[in-house]
This record gives C-alpha cells, structure tokens and sequence, in this order.
C-alpha cells in the first residue's frame, strides 16, 4: 500500500509541472479566454462566440470560448470572478444572471463589480402547444385567474430568462402558476412541443422558426412594441391587451462581455475599441437578425446606467415572487 | 429531386480539397476520441472556432468527420488499455481489454472499427428515409419516460458485472447516483453536498471520474503486480475471422443500431448510454451470457455500433427540431447556426439540401473512420508491446492534461485524482467499475424527471401506468429485478423439477 501511494504522489507532482506558465507584457500578447456559463449552442453561447470571433480579430488574438455550465451560470461566473484580473479572462452572459446573483446568495458581488459591455437583447414571447386551446394572451391569463397554481409553466429553471417572463405574467394575472423547471431552454421548448406543459415563456430566439411554422402558437411578447418574424407572422405585446403591465417591461435577456473591475485603463480602452469594432460587424448584425436579437451596443459607462434600472426590476421580480434569498436592499439595490 | 441533392453532395464532398478536409478532420477526431479526456463534445467545440471562416461545406465535411472519429476513436484505448478515451466507449473496454489480453487485440479493433462504421452508416439510412417519424417518437418522450428510461440504464448495473455478481454491480451504480447527486439540483436549483464550493455546485463531471475509475487502476497495477507485466504480443488483424464474425452478428448489429438510433433521437440521452444499452440487449439474447465480460467479439460489436449510431440519432431531432439529441450535437447545432443555416422545422422549405448535404457526409466521414482507424490501428498495438512501465506515465500525463482541458479548471484534475483512489479501491474489492460510471450519467436524469413528473402530477404515481411508453419499461425493469435477483432461474429449475416427477 506504502507504495502504491508514494507512486500516486510522485505522479501528481509530476502531472503539476505540466500547467507552470509564464506571465506575458504586452497586452494581449497571448488567446484570452472567455468563459461562457452555459452549455454550448444556447443564446449566450452563440452571442459570444460571433461578437468574439471579430473581437479577437481586431485585438489579433484568438478569444477561446470555454463552456463551464453548471450552477444556473453562477459557477462559471464566479470562478471568473475568482480568476486573477490580467485581461485574458473574461466572461459573457447574460444580465438576468448577473443582477441576481447577490440575491440568490451566490456571492455579494454586485453588476456594480463589473466593466459591462452590453451587445443584445432578446424578448420573452410567451408559447402555447399548437392544440392549446389557449389562442390570446387572454385565454391564458383568464385560465391562470380561474385556476390559481394549476396552469403549468415550463422554463430552463429558477432565475433563468424564463422564469422572468413567467413571473411577469403572474403579475399581470394576480395568480400562481404551476413552475416546472428544464435543464435549459431547448428541454422546456421540446416539453411544450409535446404538450407536457401549458406554456413556455423563454426567449423569442429560443423557438422563432417553430412559431413561424406553427408548430406552437405565440400568444404575446414582453417586449413594449409588436414584433414581426415574417411576413405575416406578427407577435403582438402584452401592453396591447394588458397596459398595465407597462412598468414590468421590457423582459428579457440581455447578453454582455464582462471583466471583473481592476483591470487597467488601458487595457479596458483596447478591449471598448474591439467591442464597438465587433458590433458593427455586418456578420454580427446579420446574426442577431436571424435569431430576433436587437443589437444594442452599450459601453462600459452606458451598461452601468441601463443596469441599475434592470437590476432593480429583475431583482425585485425575485423578492416579490419569494424566489430570492437576500434582500435586494442588502446590496443597495433599491426599488424603480 | 431528393436524388439531385444527393448526387450534389457526392460531388461537393468528392472535390479533392473536400476529401482531404474530410480525412484530415476525421483522423483529428479519432486521435481525440483516444485521449482520455478529449470527448467528441470537445473535439467539435475546438474545430467549429477552427473552422469559422471555411468555406461552408467544407466545414460541416470536418465538423461531421470530427463527430464520427471522435466517436469511434474512443474504442482503440478501451481495448488496449483498457482506459475509455471517450464514455461513449466505456461499455467496449468489458469485452474488448480480456479479448487484447488473450492476444486478439488486432482481431477487437477490427470489429470495433467495422461495426463503428456499420452503426454510423445505417444511421445515416434512418436519417434519410424516417426523420419525420422518429421525429414524433422523440415528442413521445416526456419526464416519466426520461424517468424510466434512465431507470432501465440503472439497473442494467446489475448484469454488466463479469462474474455474473448483481450485488456488486448495484453497489457500484448506487455509489455512482450518490456522485451524481452532488451539485446544483436541476428542478429547484438547490445546492446538494456542496459545502459552499463553487465547483462542488456545479457537479462532478463525467470525464474526470472516468478517467480516475478506469484509468488510475491500471496505471498503478501496471508497477505493482509483477506477474502481470509481461508483454502481450503482438496481435494480427485476421480481417477474415473479422469480416465472417461481423456477418455471423449482423442481427446484432441491426439491433444495436436501431437502439443506438432510438437513444441518440431522445434528447439528452446520447451516445455515452447508447452502447451500453445495446451491449446489454445483445447479452440478453445470447445464448452465452457467461462469456459477456470475458472478452465475447459480439459485446464489443454490439457496443460499438450502438454508440456510433446515436450520431445519426442525435442529428435527427437537431435538423427537425432544432434540439439537439446528445451533447456533441448540441455543440454540432450551434455550428451549424454559426455557418448561416437554421435547423429546425422551417429547414425543409428554406435549405432543403441541407439534410441530404449532412446525409452524405456522415456516410463518407464513416468510410474514412474505416480506413484511417484500421491504418493507425496497425500502429497503436504496438503499444501493448511497450513496456508498461515507459508506457503509463505516458498516459497518465495524457490523463492529468485530458481533465484540466475540460473547463481548464484544476478542480476538475482533483477531482480526477480522487476517483482515481476511489477506482483502485473498488478494483481491490472487484467491484466492477463500468457500472460506478452508468450511475453517474443517468443519475441527474432519473432525479431531475422523477420530480419533474411528480410535481406535474401533483404526487401522484399513476400516469407512469397510463402511458405506453412508460408500462414497456416498467415491464423490462420488472423482468431485469427478477432476473438479477436470480428468481428466473428459480422459476425455471422449479418448472423442470415438477416436469421431471
């Protein structure tokens, strides 16, 4: 036994030599990873991947995208958060996330504790089976106000995009519904496919072409203005039916690169250059059309401004629905 | 028309520059497939930054062949070293490292390859002429189905142990769905067993527990035992006994592939279940049960066509749907949305080459896996001659830099480290450690969808007895209970006892 285990350690001493590096000087003088919190392919993925692929051609590097899914995006953002701040790892996610972190308990870090840049954002529609007999936003809130609890939700889980714009609905509808929660979109939109849950309230890019094709029916979206897939095909707002809602919206994800703060100014001022050089690239544009993203290119300053009024709703959406386990105002998070 | 695009694709994929992608992109892929740690999810999510700025068809060529290399690739250290390079071919490693020992170690890459190929290319015909089909069967699939399926793949633990001990096959699988446990819970993103550490809530992953079970046992057998360190020699292909095997198995390998289809369709079930479950159905209707585990050619076949034909399976749902059937589809969907085309329900009317485009490709990246495996296999038997002990650091430094690359995290290298302890443990108790792995795999799926349904319907038990789905398994599980606990044989020598009065 001595000496199988004097073998084992001899052998992690040697397996550590692999990983010793060296520290770089010019910035970027080496690939910089982004770590994306999600599995690869979903909304976040495919946002980072497009904008960095320019991003890194304009810094000349290459930006790495490492999938690290886990913890509803919280683990892969707080080993970022936990990695030395040199520049050469950064994160993208979306700001739903970001913002609720802290009242989820996840750590006491606040969007505060980031340099933001903000690129798209993508609307909650809210989707029916395609033999619902749901046919308006309407029937659905109506159903929801008759059977308090009982009308079933499926999301990608707690705090995910979903589960926002279900919120939202529970408030326009005074009424609990039924959460059941996915491992991620594609398995709550399938779920809805086959008709195990009543309605789906994730993202718009997550089933655009299913709806264009019938194969589920949209009843609104929770953006503030009426949206047109096709020719045809319109996805009218909430407000039309449910002005009310007006103070709630717009819901939805938007996804941003982050670093956590301390990196140099100048270092920062580089990487603002490649960002606003990435979200004027017509490949980028033509794909935030194709998946219903709006390109809404914001910098560091501008991302702060837009925060504190998202935080503060999506945080708050939280607290009222008893799904947070801290007080936003612990995090000085105030009510809008 | 259908044919139009067909013949197209042949042309498009026999350009000269097209088929040197393709059997480049393919020999990447099995070289990744037989690293420990490089899985074929990782493999597609390198290339697919690799190939951004290709031109379009020639990066789904290397995309595709990247899938299937990977994929089989795996098979090659399972049987020589006994060491998966990819959980896809865990189940290979039972069958196909006692048959390497014997000295046939040729004669298994052999019939891993050829039944790989064969998997992938009879996917490749379910694809083309039953997508719609398959498609609904996908839909069918709902939590207690996910539920029971993945109770199925549990209790197949019970009958992957080779001396036919159920007992110790459990112990593993259930040590396995305790792992499985750790983590962020998926239905109320509760953390389990975490203690506050990041990386214990974002769960154990598959690979580094892989690698630690299968791997650490036989890098430190390899300096202690002194009498199993002589050399196995070296092994000829005989691709005769090859080919007249795979045509005595081709039931088998029907079976197989159409279980590896049906898996890889299911979304989130893909090609890390499907061998294992073909290997099971092929031992069950073997009249030989005993010889499963002691190094039978028909597990190796079984196995391996049921893991390659998920590839087929996986891509179904993704061209239909838009939902990706197994983790390295999923990676292979977000290219194919980075490369301008839009899987999903509206592909038919807006690229309808597409599906045949892929068809095509698929099926040549399955015949340069053919060639390119069998011409490097000549090369990696030799291994079994080297020396053991010049041989293990080798892949011990391979296994160390396969877990950090994962999320290039060293939690993930300690995480490797400590499975290992625990897989030279449970191999000095002989304990089986294939079904330690299984438990890890499915045991998120069982917990998530269990809940999941119980709280659709509202606690109560009953749906899983109204859907025919669900009665099916919950009959398999039943005969499987019976059988492991040996009440069958009971039943039977019974019966004969009364006949002989």
């Amino acid at each position: 036994m001595k000496k199988i285990l004097t073998l084992c350690l001899a052998m992690l001493v040697l397996g550590s030599f692999c990983f010793a590096t060296a520290e770089a000087e010019e910035y970027p003088s080496k690939n910089i990873n982004l770590t994306v919190p999600y599995g690869a392919g979903g909304t976040t993925d495919l946002t980072a991947r497009s904008i960095t692929n320019t991003m890194g051609k304009e810094l000349g590097v290459t930006i790495n995208v490492v999938n690290t899914p886990g913890a509803g995006g919280s683990a892969g953002t707080l080993n970022v958060l936990n990695s030395p701040v040199d520049g050469y790892t950064m994160l993208a996610n979306g700001m739903l996330c970001i913002s609720t972190m802290p009242v989820n308990g996840f750590t006491d870090k606040t969007y505060k504790d980031w340099d933001v840049w903000i690129a798209t954002y993508a609307p909650n529609v809210v989707v029916v089976p395609k033999d619902s007999p749901f046919n308006t936003i309407k029937d659905l809130i109506n159903a929801i106000r008759k059977n308090p609890g009982q009308i079933t939700a499926g999301t990608a889980g707690i705090g995910s995009g979903g589960h926002f714009g279900a919120e939202v609905i529970k408030a326009v509808a005074g009424a609990d519904y039924k959460h059941i929660t996915y491992a991620g979109g594609g398995p709550a939109f399938t779920a809805t496919l086959a008709g195990e849950v009543q309605f789906c309230p994730q993202l718009l890019a997550e089933y655009k072409d299913a709806i264009i094709s019938g194969d589920v029916k949209a009843l609104c979206t929770l953006s503030t203005e009426d949206i047109e897939l096709a020719p045809g095909v319109v996805v009218p707002s909430i407000l039309n039916s449910y002005p009310e809602a007006a103070p709630l919206l717009p819901m939805g994800e938007v996804t941003a690169i982050l670093i956590p703060k301390g990196l140099e100014e100048e270092k920062l001022q580089k990487l603002d250059k490649a960002f606003e050089v990435a979200t004027k690239d017509p490949a980028f544009i033509e794909f935030c059309d194709q998946k219903s993203f709006t390109v809404m290119p914001m910098g560091r300053e501008e991302s702060q401004k837009f925060l504190d009024d998202f935080a503060s709703r999506a945080c708050y959406i939280l607290w009222d629905a008893g799904a947070a386990k801290v007080d936003p105002a612990q995090f000085g998070i105030t009510r809008r | 028309m259908a044919f139009e695009y067909l013949f197209d694709a042949i042309l498009t994929v026999s350009q000269p520059l097209n088929i040197m992608i393709l059997f480049l992109s393919t020999a990447a892929g099995l070289l990744m497939g037989m690293l420990p740690g490089l899985s074929a999810t990782m493999a597609i999510a390198l290339l697919t930054g690799l190939t951004y700025n290709f031109p379009t068809q020639s990066a789904l060529i290397s995309l595709l062949g990247v899938y299937v290399g990977a994929i089989s690739g795996g098979c090659q250290s399972a049987i020589l070293l006994n060491i998966p390079g990819t959980p896809a071919s865990a189940a290979t490693a039972l069958d196909g490292f006692p048959m390497a020992r014997r000295g046939e170690g040729g004669l298994a890459i052999f019939l891993a390859t050829t039944s790989s190929f064969l998997g992938t290319f009879l996917s490749v015909i379910f694809v083309l002429t039953l997508t719609p089909v398959l498609t609904q069967f996908a839909l069918k699939f709902a939590s207690w189905e996910f539920f029971l399926l993945s109770i199925f793949g549990i209790m197949i633990c019970g009958s992957i142990t080779a001396r036919g001990n159920a007992l110790k096959g459990w112990i593993s699988g259930i040590l396995g769905l305790m792992v499985a446990q750790i983590g962020m819970d998926i239905v109320d993103t509760f953390p389990r067993y975490s203690y506050g550490n990041v990386n214990l809530m974002s769960s154990i992953q598959l690979i580094p527990v892989m690698i630690g079970l299968f791997g650490f046992p036989e890098i430190v057998k390899s300096f202690v035992k002194k009498e199993e360190n002589r050399t196995v020699g070296l092994t000829r292909f005989e691709p005769k006994k090859g080919f007249r095997l795979i045509g005595k198995n081709i039931v088998a390998i029907i079976r197989s592939a159409a279980i590896g289809v049906g898996v890889g369709i299911i979304p989130g079930v893909g090609e890390d279940t499907g061998g294992w479950l073909s290997y099971w159905a092929s031992k069950q209707n073997s009249k030989d049960k005993e010889s499963f585990g002691k190094g039978n050619p028909l597990g190796i076949i079984s196995a391996e066509s049921g893991n390659n034909s998920c590839i087929g399976g996986a891509i179904i749902p993704v061209l239909s749907l838009a939902v990706p059937g197994s983790a390295p589809a999923a990676v292979l969907l977000a290219a194919f949305l980075m490369h301008g085309y839009r899987p999903g329900p509206l592909l038919m009317t807006e690229s309808p080459s597409f599906v045949y485009n892929v068809c095509i490709y698929l099926a040549f990246a399955s015949f340069a896996m053919w060639a390119i495996a069998l011409l490097i296999s000549h090369g990696t038997v030799r291994l079994l001659a080297l020396k053991k002990k010049i041989l293990m650091p080798i892949i011990y430094t391979l296994c160390v830099i396969g877990a950090y690359l994962i999320h290039y995290n060293m939690f993930d290298v300690k995480v490797m480290f400590v499975f290992g302890m625990v897989g030279i443990l449970i191999t000095k108790l002989d304990i089986p450690a294939a079904p330690f792995l299984l438990g890890v795999i499915l045991g998120p799926m069982a917990d998530s969808n269990l809940r999941r349904g119980l709280r659709l319907s509202n606690g109560s038990m009953l749906p899983m007895l109204q859907r025919p789905i669900c009665i099916f398994f919950l009959l398999v599980i039943l005969f499987m209970i019976f059988q492991q606990t040996g009440l069958i044989d009971l039943i039977k020598r019974k019966g004969k006892k009364d006949g002989d009065k």
